[in-house]
């Protein structure tokens, strides 16, 4: 593990806030990028004052959500509002390869920092831009949430109980997916910057991501022109069954089991010691189980329900049937699967305090992530300004007086 | 070679089903050269609809048609050993291997990350499973639906209180495996001289999901205070209106929480003189009285249809969508003007739409040109070209059913 991460080397100016672009950051530096964040203390960030707090103690640099989300990245901090800040974020553009930016179309425009602006400084530079629905089109300057965003691609009517209407997804799947996602998006414009010597404006739109998250959906549709509803657990295009999440025994506790192949309803029954019931005709091929479907869950449920999820896994998976217990956010931190991958690290917070954040989310046989959490604001002032813009400690202290580094 | 951005990389595609053909799909789409190894029974994928009128065929699976394109297509039976002598030819010119056995599966076929390695030191092995390679459960028998629920997001996210978890309705674990695997695939590939040589990748569908979507938002405060929530079957526990609510033909998503935005929408529905109560006053307020304040709007949606409430919301400033059907998602004007749908021409489907290119690179475009391939309709090609085997061992290979 000593090896030199791969993306080492590569420069991001990360003008991505709330959740989606710092993920993209948080990504792109844990793969080896150095990450910088441009923000300011003139317009903190909302995820900055999402409680809770380190150590109870409310402040912007202490938000435990924000730390989590956007570790990795680095953070300096220019006011945008004052020219001179402007100018110094060209100059740490002139020396980056990536500029990352999730701000409506036309923002970065208005800022100064279109796409042609940028090239000025850096002939080269990727500027990934993505916007809830891209840079084009009628419907580019939708306003939605990361987490209504999905009802625009068909995927939010999908999700629900059975022949009932949708149900929201409480939080924003789609912001940590297009971050990781416009990773990729980068790493393919930074290949082709290298076959090619050109740079790009990268087009993400995070609505044409997300929707290529409902293919099989929209091919029934494509093919058969089918509109499907919410699916409760069910398989996705209907190829298993049982296919749900059943109750155990304790307050909601729940066991997930999927049987797609004959082999394993026959292992499902074994484990049940083969019921009568599980031997009726109604249950007796694939495609019967799929017409009896509420049947069958209901009658499975009654077998689970008097069962502990842990053990009731155990049991199954040992005759190898698909299975795993439904985990609620406590169980996520004492399970011995993600405590033996690592999944969440406690680690020291450069302002002096301990907490808790996940760390390298993929794991890589050779490199091992730098993981650090989320900045301060501004906590890599002295190291861009001075160090790689080569300022010297006067101007740097006349522009912090003068709070345009703020 | 291709003009796209990934031109010059090499990929085996050895996954079935989702999470790893539609990464590898993402390579292909991009410039890549894919090639699709499957056994001689085919992916599974190709056994599962949607198909045409519901009646089953190998060649014509929507499920294998989305996830497949770009990509040529040979088969190669790795259960014995002249399949395994032939994969491993494969792998030895390839740059990435991607691929979504369970584990124990690939160690039975003798295709363990060691093995793969010693084949070629510069091949990135991208593995995508339910739990991953390493840790207790990654000897469980698992699929997307284990994994989206082992990974928190059901419980804290998705679904009434007391009333089962719900996943969504797709490969939503499958699809966020998928793409973390590209990111970190892809960076691996590229960093390979920063790195020196290749090395595996490992994703759990599960993992991903439970550390950047659920752990992100609640694992530190979890860690420190004790506390964790769950569920609630509402949009926004703490501001309202932010929730999904039925209106006259469907549903819309119903959102105004800054001061601003409530304005606008008090203005669409007409000013109602319920909307001026105290108890309406900002959004934490109208959360805490989402009982009152709900069937209020109710009454006004159920009146008008989503369309029309989304283009005058969205003209009051208001964030309010309309929950598209898949269908009404297919047909909407703005993807077509952005070329998001493709027609693929398919020898046993015909021309067919498809959902086009992810994310638009201007100076490299990409996205699905040609068809997911037929089950080995390209082992003359790739055996013969690249592997540059003769018309007498393809012969064999044929008879002794390798491929």
């Amino acid at each position: 593990m000593t090896k030199a991460l791969p993306l080492e080397g590569i420069r991001v100016v990360n003008f991505g806030w709330v959740w989606a672009g710092p993920v993209t950051g948080q990504t792109l530096s844990y793969m080896g990028a150095e990450v910088f964040k441009v923000e300011s203390q003139a317009r903190i960030d909302m995820t900055r004052n999402l409680p809770p707090y380190a150590e109870g103690e409310p402040g912007f640099n202490r938000s435990l959500s924000n730390h989590a989300c956007w570790a990795g990245n680095g953070s300096i901090s220019l006011n945008l509002k004052e020219p001179e800040g402007r100018k110094l974020a060209l100059e740490l553009i002139s020396t980056a390869d990536v500029v990352v930016e999730n701000f409506g179309p036309g923002v970065m425009e208005n800022m100064g920092f279109g796409y042609e602006e940028l090239c000025k400084v850096k002939e080269d530079i990727i500027l990934c831009s993505m916007p809830g629905a891209g840079l084009y089109g009628p419907f580019k300057n939708v306003r939605t949430y990361g987490l209504s965003l999905t009802s625009t691609t068909g995927l939010d009517s999908l999700v629900g109980y059975k022949n009932g209407g949708p149900i929201p997804v409480e939080n924003a799947y789609s912001d940590p997916f297009v971050g990781i996602f416009s990773a990729f998006a980068i790493l393919t414009a930074l290949n082709h910057r290298d076959n090619s010597g050109v740079g790009q404006h990268v087009d993400f739109s995070q609505q044409e991501a997300i929707m290529q998250m409902i293919g099989p959906d929209y091919m029934d549709y494509v093919l058969n022109g089918r509109v499907g509803g919410p699916k409760g657990n069910e398989h996705p295009v209907a190829a298993a069954a049982p296919h749900a999440v059943f109750p155990c025994a304790g307050d909601d506790r729940w066991i997930s089991i999927a049987v797609p192949s004959e082999q394993e309803w026959l292992q499902l029954k074994a484990a049940m010691d083969n019921p009568e019931w599980a031997e009726a005709d109604a249950f007796s091929s694939l495609e019967s189980r799929l017409e009896n479907i509420d049947e069958l869950h209901a009658a499975l449920a009654q077998w689970t329900a008097a069962f502990d999820d842990f053990e009731l896994t155990e049991k199954l998976q040992a005759q190898g049937v698909a299975a795993a217990p439904v985990l609620n956010v406590a169980d996520l931190l004492e399970n011995p699967h993600y405590k033996a991958r690592e999944t969440f690290v406690e680690v020291t917070h450069p302002l002096g305090f301990k907490e808790t954040i996940y760390g390298a989310y993929v794991k890589t046989s050779k490199t091992q992530a730098n993981v650090k959490p989320g900045p301060w604001v501004g906590q890599d002032n002295e190291r861009v300004f001075k160090g790689i813009l080569g300022m010297d400690d006067v101007r740097y202290q006349q522009l912090v007086g003068d709070e345009v580094i703020y | 070679m291709s003009s796209g951005a990934l031109s010059g990389i090499k990929v085996v595609d050895f996954g079935q089903m989702v999470s790893a053909p539609f990464c590898a799909k993402l390579f292909g789409d991009y410039g890549a050269e894919v090639i699709k190894v499957e056994l001689p029974a085919g992916d599974s994928a190709r056994n599962t609809g949607p198909f045409p009128e519901d009646v089953p065929h190998q060649e014509k699976s929507g499920l294998f048609f989305v996830n497949n394109t770009n990509k040529r297509g040979v088969t190669c039976d790795v259960r014995t050993e002249a399949g395994r002598a032939l994969f491993n030819r494969l792998l030895e010119w390839a740059d990435v291997l991607i691929e979504n056995n369970l584990p124990r599966q690939m160690q039975e076929w003798g295709l363990d990350y060691d093995s793969m390695a010693s084949v070629n030191e510069n091949l990135v092995v991208i593995s995508i499973t339910p739990f991953g390679q390493t840790g207790p459960y990654s000897g469980w028998n698992a699929y997307d639906l284990n994994a989206y629920h082992l990974s928190g997001a059901s419980s804290r996210y998705c679904g009434r209180p007391g009333e089962m978890p719900l996943e969504h309705g797709t490969f939503a674990a499958d699809y966020f495996g998928a793409v973390s695997a590209a990111a970190w695939g892809l960076a691996a590939v590229y960093g390979r001289g920063m790195v020196g040589g290749g090395q595996l990748v490992d994703v759990s569908c599960a993992e991903a999901i439970a550390a950047a979507f659920v752990g992100g938002q609640n694992i530190g405060g979890y860690a420190q205070d004790g506390r964790f929530d769950k569920r609630t079957g509402v949009g926004m526990p703490l501001g309202a209106p932010a929730t999904i609510m039925p209106c006259k033909d469907g549903h819309v998503w119903m959102l105004a929480l800054e001061v601003g935005q409530w304005q606008g929408l008090k203005e669409v529905m007409g000013n109602p003189e319920w909307a001026d109560m105290e108890l309406f006053d900002d959004m934490l307020a109208r959360a805490q009285n989402a009982d009152i304040i709900y069937p209020f709007i109710e009454e006004w949606t159920m009146q008008h249809g989503k369309m029309e409430i989304m283009e005058k919301c969205q003209a009051a400033g208001c964030p309010i969508t309309a929950v598209f059907t898949v269908a009404e998602a297919a047909e909407q004007p703005h993807l077509a003007a952005r070329d998001y749908f493709v027609d693929i021409d398919h020898p046993e489907l015909g021309s067919i739409k498809n959902l086009g290119a992810p994310f638009k690179l201007p100076a490299s475009p990409g996205g699905p040109t040609t068809a997911a391939p037929l089950l080995g309709q390209h082992n003359a090609e790739v055996y013969g070209e690249i592997l540059g085997l003769s018309a007498a061992q393809l012969a064999q290979l044929e008879s002794d059913g390798t491929i």
